[in-house]
């Protein structure tokens, strides 16, 4: 469903010259899966997601979903996935029900299909109350239902979920790792990122666990346990980060 | 590009616009109350505007005669204002200054005038009554014993004011001393004046209605259309940005180019509308308040109407084309904001760039010709004012040119613009320190195999600055050796030099960059064949644009003067210095760094028409730009087909061959004077030839090819080119993604 094989992504900065963000990021995932990102602030997560959402192109590898490459391909990429980041905010100046139908156009639904799929939504994740309210006037919570219920609209197989529990309160975060259980189950391919390491263990089938652009450590939770002799998923995860550092500060 | 999720996007933005109180404010609420308001404000303050009056000194007004009188009871005699009631508006001083020893009248005048006692001072000479009572046949020997002197300050506009009012009042008592002394003489007054002048303007009433507003309306067009582009172009793009809902809309299905697309057509929308809302006000406002001024004036001279209907009809046709153009500058400018705030720091050098251009058509000396027409925004201005005029016939003459540059200015921008769309430096571009030395450095660590497209940009404009800077340096050349020495000065230090030296410094491979490559023999001879079949087509090019640009008499002079100095050298040197000799050194700057860098934009046509241009506006007359367009493109082509510099060299040293041999062979044979006499075998040659060519009628001494001989010579030339076509090239990795992109198909990979 979805494959990444050896993805890479150099800047050119100015000062420092050229920064790996992203350095040969190899994984497989299928439907009815959840492949999760850990990785504290800056592992390159956002950079592997947006090169899959073709917002970004790489600058080494490949990267396909459900057959598509996400550099020659990009537009038919967009219409087998949905994304959701905190860098995909809502239009202040359109209301809850404008906002999805006006996506929904975009990937080429229309009429009473588009209306169906709209009331669908709007049902299951509970946001007939804010069916009229604009952007501007929602909560962060209300946003995020709005962005999902978008990135939901045509019905992709495969979702990504870009630290989307960000800034929600315990209720709501809740509810959404609820939802993206529920997608799960039926069938979709969802690639989650997060720093919080509990959403990760309750939600996720594989997990990668990625720092400076680098994976450290990949496979479900148990092999991860399993491998490092940890149980403790916090602790593995600290370990794996400091030796890391280790290494590199290690001349 | 599909043209549902275009018409989606705009909808959108119209929509989203809309709801947007400041947008809506500034587009249609401003214009329909700012004028009202400013003519408002304007007859209020016109009611209290009165002319205040001026202190004048006057010294020596003892010695002047007492008829006819300048001054009654303390002020200039009211027979000498043009309206009675003026007289209060110069209050006099007739004290007489007390002169120290050796003190002039014009410092203590100065004195008086810069402590602000007086606003202009008049100094009658003791000498004066006596002028009066000169004799007929009498001569005059010293003019400063009676000559009045008026002092002034003319950096204060006060002291200009009272200057000017004294002049008139002087004048007009002179005429009275004129007629007084004739009376006194029993001479008929009207002797002095033996006629008068009688004005009459003669045009209509519309057409001068036409001519006042073409002076304001189009300047109001410009101004509007570029304003009420730039905020809503801020608010979609750059705010999208800072709202973080830019990236939600990249990733939805919708490509690149159709969001770019969405997006213009809003701010093209906006900026239409902004203008025609402003220009219907100002219109009517204005009509409003000349008519009133008119009124005021009950002379009549003032009744100015509303525009004719057609000035408004050209103003909107030339409308679309400018919206288009400026929407696209400053969606393009607005996506390289980062934030509102910085999108808006962009309008002030557009609108500085602009302003010149618009303002320019304004003055009454610019006119409509081939390089005004040549320039942007300008050159639609003028058109504009051609046809309002009623001038149809240049309008059409001019049409093409003017179209040819508003519509590449237009799809450049545009192009610009969906670039800038797929930057991921510009989309996402974080703020980041810069320094001049960690950029040079940057430059040397990161350089690639060829030039980046901006370094490609970079040099090209270096060559043209070069280029005017040691044309306004160079003294005139005056023989064959100056001839030489400017031409291989210019060639080898300012357009080959700096291309070298750039790509030494700035590139990975000097060897990629230049085209430097042995290609395959058959492209040599192709490009030989390829130039002697465009031969004909370029004679005939360059015959056709004099035709329609005729070079003006002073070029024409300048270019006698050239060939007189070029006459009668060698063959050899002609051809070393004028055609192999600019085939290399323009060949590795143009099809070499510029070319290889222009393909980073991932298309080549893009390429071979940007490098072309600069390769045009190399040459410094218009007629020779337009035809080194052409002949630019066709190498262009050759160059990216055949990937080495070697066909173009050879291209274009055959090209300039044919051309130089031409001239002087065509002059020696037809016309046998100051070129030459014919030999007995270019007689030969020309008894040959001589069904297959025709004397040209604007380009004297020359001759072109007949038709029938053109249109065989373009049927081997495009063979040729489509051969070229065939040939196996290597493609940029831009271009390719360019390809990829453009034929992506449903069926997965």
């Amino acid at each position: 469903m979805l494959h990444v094989r050896q993805l890479t992504k150099t800047y050119s900065d100015l000062m420092r010259g050229p920064i790996t963000a992203l350095s040969a990021l190899t994984l497989d995932v299928f439907e009815g899966q959840i492949y999760g990102l850990l990785g504290p602030n800056g592992a390159g997560k956002t950079t592997a997601l947006r090169i899959l959402a073709t917002v970004l192109q790489p600058t080494g590898g490949t990267a396909s979903i459900n057959g598509f490459d996400v550099v020659t391909q990009p537009s038919l990429v967009r219409r087998q996935l949905g994304f959701v980041s905190t860098n995909t905010a809502v239009y202040d100046r359109m209301t809850a029900r404008e906002m999805v139908e006006y996506f929904g156009r975009l990937h080429g639904l229309d009429g009473e299909l588009l209306e169906d799929r709209i009331n669908q939504i709007f049902q299951r994740l509970q946001m007939n109350e804010i069916r009229d309210t604009l952007g501007g006037k929602m909560s962060t919570g209300m946003k995020q239902k709005v962005s999902i219920a978008r990135a939901l609209i045509h019905d992709p197989p495969v979702l990504i979920f870009d630290e989307a529990t960000v800034g929600l309160d315990v209720l709501v975060a809740r509810s959404l790792l609820a939802i993206i259980s529920e997608l799960r189950d039926q069938g979709k391919c969802i690639i989650y990122s997060t720093h919080i390491m509990s959403e990760v263990e309750r939600l996720c089938d594989r997990i990668a666990i990625i720092h400076r652009g680098h994976v450290l450590s990949e496979g479900s939770l148990e092999e991860l346990q399993e491998r490092h002799q940890e149980d403790d998923f916090e602790e593995l995860f600290f370990q794996l980060i400091s030796q890391n550092e280790d290494q590199r500060l290690t001349p | 590009m599909k043209w549902s999720n275009i018409r989606l996007i705009l909808h959108r933005e119209l929509r989203d616009q809309f709801r947007d109180r400041r947008t809506l404010f500034m587009i249609a609420v401003l214009p329909i109350l700012l004028y009202p308001l400013m003519g408002m404000a304007y007859l209020q303050i016109a009611q209290f505007m009165q002319e205040h009056p001026v202190r004048v000194w006057l010294i020596g007004v003892d010695s002047l005669p007492a008829s006819p009188p300048l001054v009654t009871d303390g002020h200039f005699d009211a027979s000498l204002f043009a309206n009675a009631n003026s007289v209060s508006l110069v209050e006099l001083s007739l004290e007489q200054p007390e002169l120290a020893e050796g003190e002039e009248i014009a410092s203590v005048a100065r004195e008086a005038l810069v402590a602000n006692e007086f606003d202009a001072v008049v100094y009658f000479p003791s000498g004066m009554k006596d002028r009066m009572q000169i004799q007929l046949n009498e001569t005059v020997s010293d003019e400063s014993l009676w000559n009045p002197e008026v002092f002034f300050l003319g950096a204060k506009d006060r002291s200009r004011a009272a200057f000017d009012r004294v002049n008139q009042i002087l004048g007009r008592w002179r005429t009275l001393l004129v007629k007084q002394t004739l009376a006194d003489r029993e001479i008929p007054a009207d002797i002095a004046t033996p006629f008068r002048i009688r004005v009459r303007d003669v045009s209509e009433n519309a057409s001068l209605n036409a001519a006042i507003w073409s002076k304001i309306l189009p300047f109001i067009l410009i101004v509007w259309a570029l304003t009420g582009a730039f905020y809503p172009a801020i608010d979609i793009c750059a705010g999208e940005k800072e709202r973080g809902t830019l990236e939600t809309l990249l990733s939805s299905p919708a490509e690149r180019n159709e969001i770019v697309w969405g997006k213009l057509l809003t701010v093209m929308v906006f900026s239409v509308a902004t203008s025609l809302l402003n220009l219907f006000s100002l219109v009517l406002t204005g009509t409003v308040i000349i008519s009133h001024l008119g009124f005021l004036q009950s002379n009549g001279s003032f009744a100015v109407g509303p525009p004719p209907l057609h000035t408004m009809g050209w103003l909107m046709l030339a409308l679309l084309p400018l919206a288009a153009m400026f929407s696209a500058l400053a969606l393009a400018f607005a996506t390289l904001a980062r934030s509102s705030k910085e999108g808006q720091y962009y309008l002030l050098p557009l609108l500085l760039v602009t302003m010149p251009l618009a303002t320019l058509p304004i003055m009454p000396t610019t006119e409509i010709n081939l390089g005004t027409s040549l320039i942007p925004v300008t050159g639609v201005m003028l058109l504009l004012r051609c046809l309002i005029e009623g001038d149809y016939l240049t309008a059409f003459k001019f049409v093409g040119p003017v179209t040819v540059v508003t519509l590449t200015c237009c799809w450049a921008a545009t192009r610009w613009a969906v670039k800038q769309f797929n930057e991921e430096s510009v989309l996402f571009r974080e703020n980041e320190r810069f320094d001049v030395i960690v950029w040079v450095r940057h430059l040397f660590r990161d350089r690639g195999d060829t030039p980046s497209l901006a370094e490609a940009l970079m040099c090209g404009v270096l060559l043209l600055v070069l280029k005017f800077f040691a044309q306004l340096a160079a003294a005139t050349p005056t023989s064959w050796r100056d001839v030489v020495v400017s031409t291989s000065i210019l060639q080898i230090a300012l357009i080959a030099g700096p291309a070298l030296l750039m790509a030494v410094m700035l590139t990975g491979s000097v060897r990629k960059t230049l085209l430097l490559r042995m290609p395959r023999f058959t492209t040599v001879i192709a490009a030989v064949l390829l130039a002697f079949f465009l031969h004909p087509l370029a004679l005939s090019l360059s015959e056709f644009i004099q035709r329609l640009y005729p070079i003006s008499p002073d070029t024409i002079e300048q270019l006698a003067a050239f060939s007189g100095m070029i006459t009668n050298a060698p063959l050899w040197q002609k051809l070393a210095l004028m055609a192999l000799l600019p085939a290399v050194c323009e060949e590795l700057a143009f099809r070499g760094f510029i070319l290889s860098g222009l393909r980073h934009i991932g298309s080549k046509g893009m390429a071979i028409i940007v490098s072309s241009l600069f390769f045009a506006v190399l040459h410094s007359i218009l007629q020779q730009s337009l035809a080194a367009f052409f002949l630019g493109m066709v190498i262009g082509y050759v160059a990216i087909h055949t990937g080495s510099i070697l066909p173009c060299i050879v291209f274009h040293a055959i090209h300039n061959s044919l051309q130089l041999i031409a001239a002087s062979f065509f002059q020696r044979v037809a016309t046998g004077s100051a070129a030459g006499e014919a030999s007995a075998f270019e007689t030969a040659i020309y008894n040959r030839i001589e069904p297959l060519v025709v004397e040209s009628t604007v380009m004297p001494g020359m001759y072109v090819y007949r038709i029938p001989v053109i249109i065989v010579s373009i049927i081997a030339a495009g063979v040729l080119l489509y051969w070229f076509r065939s040939l196996p090239y290597v493609r940029t990795p831009e271009e390719e993604l360019q390809d990829a992109l453009e034929h992506q198909s449903d069926s997965p990979r």
